[in-house]
């Protein structure tokens, strides 16, 4: 299944304008926008969120636990790729056909999907580069930082869900949709990578109770660490409350940080996520704070040696 | 007696957050009529708590009807504190015992003060 990822998440929201001032904020544009319609957020490739309220008419049925994710839609890579989504799981599932040439089912867990023909731009941004001994990444004259750099976010990189059912949700996504299993942390569930997409994960499914059932967080690739870094400044400095991070993860290696939203599930900036083919074998280890993370900081006021508080105040 | 606030200050049908030396977590402050009802800004979601606002001061959800962790969507009624959705379902916040004395000021009572 020539999967790459999803191209869009829907949602469902109580409080449109919020999202709206936290999604720009974050670093999306928004797209044929209104306070009362809601409309779209896209990073730099064309992928983003689609931001609705709650009760809008034209939304998939709302999940019973009140998450507000509606839909996630997964870009394949033509329509051939369409087409075979469409004949495995017609086998044993109404996949119905839109007049806009998408698929819409549902997985085994009632998690509403959509397929499409992906509508994602390729992109020819260079990434952040570095410079070290050995090996110098920025031509002479080029500089690594400046406080007002650009940090968009480049594509929709993952989505995190509450999964009540996790071993039927795995088999779902790894025997009928093709998705690699990268790694896993035991007790808790495993990371996805489609087929056609390198990256270490789109899909990373926690185990819960069914009264949790949801998105626990999406997000979204930087171009470095870096763009990261600054970007969750900005996030801190305008007062937006972080969840966690920043900070690098061990399995993926992708830089984090996390921001609480309004809508109803954390929002993370990531950036230089592994990549992975079908040679890698996946690793296993128990979900904990030393597993989640090679290391973990803490924002704080800038601040320089040479007066103000002390370090920690 | 800790002054968090003068009930003037806050919106009615809103919340606020303050910071309150010797305590490791903010306490939210809603407003409801003449009435507050004080809470810790602890989700009971996983252990040690988390804060729960998105930006600085907003507790509630859209309607305005719950308190919200805004970090998985958990819910929670304004007067008795109970999870009504989301994660931490038959779990409860942390009740802040607030009095408004004369001059209308929005005080932590002392035992509080103390933990």
């Amino acid at each position: 299944m020539q999967i790459i990822g999803p191209d869009s998440l829907v949602f469902g929201v109580d409080d449109v304008p919020a999202c709206h001032e936290f999604l720009t904020a974050y670093g999306l544009a928004p797209q044929d926008y209104s306070p009362e319609k809601g409309g779209h957020f896209v990073s730099l490739d064309g992928t983003g969120l689609e931001i609705r309220r709650r009760d809008d008419p034209s939304l998939p049925p709302a999940l019973k636990t009140g998450n507000m994710l509606r839909m996630q839609v997964l870009g394949v890579v033509d329509q051939a790729a369409l087409d075979a989504v469409a004949a495995e799981l017609g086998k044993d599932r109404q996949v119905l056909r839109l007049a806009d040439g998408s698929l819409r089912t549902q997985d085994d867990q009632g998690f509403e999907l959509s397929f499409r023909v992906t509508t994602r731009r390729q992109l020819d941004l260079p990434a952040e580069k570095v410079n070290a001994p050995g090996d110098l990444g920025r031509k002479p004259n080029q500089l690594g930082v400046w406080q007002d750099m650009p940090t968009d976010p480049r594509t929709l990189s993952h989505v995190v869900l509450f999964v009540p059912d996790i071993e039927p949700a795995v088999a779902f996504y790894r025997d009928r949709l093709g998705f690699r299993i990268t790694d896993t942390f035991i007790g808790t569930g495993p990371f996805l990578r489609p087929q056609a997409n390198p990256d270490h994960h789109t899909h990373f499914f926690i185990r819960t109770p069914p009264y949790m059932q949801g998105c626990e967080h999406l997000a979204f690739h930087m171009g470095g660490p870096t763009e990261l870094m600054l970007a969750g400044s900005k996030m801190i400095k305008a007062g937006f409350e972080s969840f966690w991070g920043p900070g690098r993860h061990k399995f993926g290696s992708n830089w984090f940080w996390y921001f609480k939203s309004p809508l109803g599930c954390n929002v993370e900036f990531d950036a230089d996520m592994d990549t992975h083919d079908d040679d890698w074998i996946p690793r296993e280890t128990p979900m904990g704070a030393e597993a989640a993370q090679a290391f973990l900081f803490q924002h704080r006021d800038k601040w320089a040696p040479s007066g103000g508080p002390k370090p920690g105040q | 007696m800790t002054v968090l606030c003068r009930l003037d200050d806050l919106p009615d049908g809103g919340a606020r957050g303050f910071e309150v030396p010797g305590l490791d977590c903010k306490v939210i402050v809603v407003r409801k009529g003449e009435r507050v009802h004080g809470w810790r800004d602890f989700c009971p979601h996983y252990k040690g708590g988390t804060p729960m606002a998105w930006k600085r001061d907003a507790y509630l959800n859209g309607a305005r009807t719950h308190i919200a962790c805004h970090a998985h969507g958990a819910w929670f009624d304004i007067e008795t504190g109970a999870c009504v959705q989301g994660p931490c379902l038959g779990r409860r916040l942390i009740r802040v015992p607030l009095t408004i004395d004369a001059a209308g000021a929005v005080c932590m009572r002392p035992r509080e003060e103390r933990t």
